[in-house]
């Protein structure tokens, strides 16, 4: 996600958190009220032309926050029609409205229902689990997650990815391996040995900041 | 003196632990459906009761050996007569009065009056002497004095007393009982017409030498086999006018029956959700562990779907619409208000025992603040789960004693952040969690008997199982352990946590749990 502004349609609850929490990726972040009476205001009539006043529209990532299913997909069938390569991330309930939103040419979907229905169900069944993860996603361990694309393969050796024993010779772990036709494959997905590392592969990795670093440096770059 | 004796005698034996003991032993024993010893009792009732019966139905036209008999009159008519003496004893506290009334006294200063609790006492047992159950009791005993050949007929009354041990039989005279008026009026509907017809048949037959109705009570045996549209056909009516009263009779015998039957089937069918809500709490005060949810909406379904895999889940919600939704889709439902005491009291929930946690999930966080409210006042050690719908609620909801608050806007805000900063990273935990692929993250604890094999991290062989170790959680320090050294030692009570394929990690799991593995 290397766009610079963002746009928020909807001004409720969710608007808040969503804003707060993405301020320090974007330089811009505008939030859009349905039936607003100033230039932040927008209807779902198909007029997006007062938007490229706002931002620049091929360098921005939209928000579909809309408590009301019918018309948050709606408004992104809107957008998806106007801009065939915008990247929209939109709110669902349920998993109807999840899969009508991707339908309607969302590029991400948040479902709140059953992710919220997870949480819960792990917070009681696996507590430690969700501490750890949780510990990891808001940052709040020294532990963090990210994501590093690999430049640098020959120091790998032609290995299989299961084959390295990471935790003991780059004091992190990895989670999966993302390749270059973006197929996700988690480290021990099977028995079998799959792939050998090559460049453009993306490890997601869990570690501490400064191992993270060092890994880095020596496979590649952090990808954002 | 003898006063004091009597106080100070009520008072040993209120304070004596060894005998209130007992006597709720007894009373559970005898009268509280929900005790488990209960129903092994009331099987051995039963057993007595059956062999009692057997051994009278035997005797009439063979010799019974003079050990059953003994057995029959003696044993099982002592067993009864503990058994009623026992159900003397607990139905009232004899001890509670005599300090009620002399805490009474004393308060106005007046002497201790032994005559008034002992009326009051008198007063209470012998009304349950004179209940019909208790009744039934004491006849079932008599057969004890044998010797007197009618009284033998009394083991019939020991039939009587599977009243007490039949669960079913007391749901359907509960169920008869609820239409007592209506069975009246048909009760004396049918006395009338049986009397009318009686007269007028033994009136129209009797002087008739050719009619096998000579007595009144010929009369009337045939009055209630036709009214009863039994119809033997051993004695019936030759006259025209004998013959008239009979189809009388008959269109009234079926009016009768039809009307008999239908009263049974609506009294049944409109018990029969109280009787399925009874059989629903019964259930329910079996189950083990649970988890409580409060409130029924689209939140809860989802929870309760996912937690009902590997737990029993009971919702407890307010609106019987929902209710009804709740049944459709698979969970067990009650229709009761969570923010009422009550509630639990009623539906014998042992929130100390039973409940694993409560989560309160309905979309209103005034109606969660009362949830919670209401169970910390009867439980402060509960886990309490609570959605947060209006973060302005929080404190109240904190105040309220929910352990652990749940606000979905700030997760979406953090799912938002992981999403445009680190999309890949964000699908991995996402996958991790939605268990896609079958990949899991999964807690595996350490006891005694994986420490028999593996004392260190080291040891483990995770590798070997295609499973990622991602930490121990040692529980000695509360503390996670990324990534730890081979090097550090196990404990009993330490949690693996640990990622794969779960097939793989279940794999583990056993070579891990297997004795001797190393």
């Amino acid at each position: 996600m290397n766009e610079k502004s963002a746009l928020i349609f909807g001004q409720n609850d969710y608007t808040f958190e969503i804003q707060k929490s993405i301020s320090s990726h974007y330089e811009n972040i505008h939030v859009l009220t349905l039936n607003g009476d100033d230039e932040f205001g927008f209807d779902l009539s198909d007029e997006w032309d007062a938007l490229s006043n706002i931002v620049d529209m091929n360098d921005c990532v939209v928000f579909c926050i809309l408590e009301d299913m019918a018309e948050n997909i709606f408004l992104t069938i809107s957008l998806r029609d106007t801009f065939k390569e915008l990247t929209i991330v939109a709110l669902a309930r349920d998993k109807e409205s999840s899969d009508k939103l991707i339908l309607a040419g969302a590029s991400r979907v948040l479902p709140t229902i059953s992710t919220t229905a997870n949480v819960i169900v792990e917070m009681l069944e696996k507590p430690i689990i969700t501490e750890v993860l949780h510990n990891i996603l808001y940052e709040e361990s020294d532990l963090q997650i990210a994501q590093i694309k690999v430049e640098n393969p020959d120091m790998f050796e032609a290995k299989y990815p299961a084959d390295i024993d990471w935790s003991r010779d780059h004091g992190i772990i990895v989670i999966s391996i993302v390749h270059e036709d973006m197929s996700s494959e988690f480290i021990y997905a099977s028995k079998e040995k799959h792939h050998i590392i090559r460049s453009g592969d993306i490890f997601v990795v869990v570690g501490y900041a400064q191992d993270i670093k060092d890994f880095e440096k020596l496979i590649g770059s952090r990808c954002e | 003196m003898f006063k004091r004796l009597i106080v100070d005698w009520a008072y040993f034996l209120n304070t004596s632990d060894a005998y209130q003991k007992k006597k709720l032993f007894f009373y559970n024993l005898l009268e509280n459906s929900n005790y488990k010893y209960k129903k092994y009792f009331d099987l051995f009732m039963i057993i007595l009761i059956f062999i009692s019966v057997v051994i009278l139905v035997r005797e009439v036209k063979s010799h019974v050996d003079d050990s059953l008999l003994f057995f029959n009159n003696y044993i099982i008519s002592i067993i009864f007569f503990i058994e009623y003496m026992l159900r003397l004893w607990v139905i009232s506290s004899v001890t509670k009065v005599i300090i009620e009334q002399s805490e009474y006294d004393a308060m106005l200063g007046n002497e201790f009056q032994v005559l008034k609790p002992i009326k009051e006492i008198t007063k209470v047992k012998v009304k349950y002497m004179l209940s019909v159950k208790a009744i039934i009791d004491l006849l079932a005993i008599i057969p004890f004095f044998h010797q007197l050949r009618l009284l033998r007929m009394f083991i019939l009354f020991r039939v009587f007393k599977l009243f007490r041990y039949a669960k079913s039989i007391q749901t359907f005279t509960s169920v008869i009982a609820a239409k007592k008026f209506e069975f009246l009026t048909l009760l004396v509907f049918a006395s009338i017409i049986v009397f009318v017809s009686s007269v007028l048949i033994y009136v129209m037959e009797a002087n008739n030498p050719d009619s096998p109705i000579d007595t009144l009570f010929e009369a009337l045996y045939w009055s209630i086999v036709t009214i009863s549209t039994v119809g033997y056909g051993d004695i019936t009516p030759t006259t025209e006018a004998g013959r008239t009263v009979a189809m009388f009779v008959i269109v009234a015998g079926i009016a009768v029956f039809s009307f008999t039957t239908s009263l049974i089937v609506t009294a049944f069918t409109e018990k029969l959700d109280e009787i399925k809500d009874l059989k629903l709490i019964d259930d329910i005060a079996k189950i083990k562990e649970f988890y409580l949810i409060c409130g029924y909406e689209n939140l809860s379904k989802e929870v309760a779907k996912k937690l009902s895999i590997n737990n029993k889940v009971i919702i407890l919600e307010e609106d019987p619409l929902k209710v009804e939704q709740a049944t459709k889709d698979g969970f067990v439902a009650l229709n009761h208000d969570p923010g009422s005491i009550d509630s639990y009291k009623k539906l014998r929930i042992n929130v100390g025992t039973q409940v694993k946690a409560i989560l309160c999930l309905s979309h209103s966080d005034v109606e969660n603040v009362y949830t919670a409210l209401t169970v910390r006042s009867f439980n402060k050690d509960v886990f309490i789960l609570s959605i947060l719908i209006n973060k302005i609620n929080r404190n109240k909801l904190n105040f309220a004693g929910v352990n652990e608050l749940f606000y979905e806007k700030k997760l979406v805000g953090v799912i938002a952040k992981e999403f445009v900063g680190q999309p890949v990273a964000f699908e991995a935990i996402h996958a991790l969690r939605s268990n896609y692929n079958g990949i899991d993250m999964q807690e595996i604890i350490i006891n005694d008997r994986v420490l028999e094999s593996f004392v260190t991290v080291g040891q483990l062989e995770n590798k070997r199982y295609r499973v990622v170790l991602l930490g121990v959680y040692k529980k000695s320090k509360k503390r996670f352990f990324f990534n730890p050294f081979d090097s550090i030692v196990l404990e009993v009570g330490d949690y693996l946590l640990v990622i794969g394929n779960g097939q793989f990690i279940d794999e583990f799991s056993n070579y891990l749990h297997k004795k001797g593995s190393k």
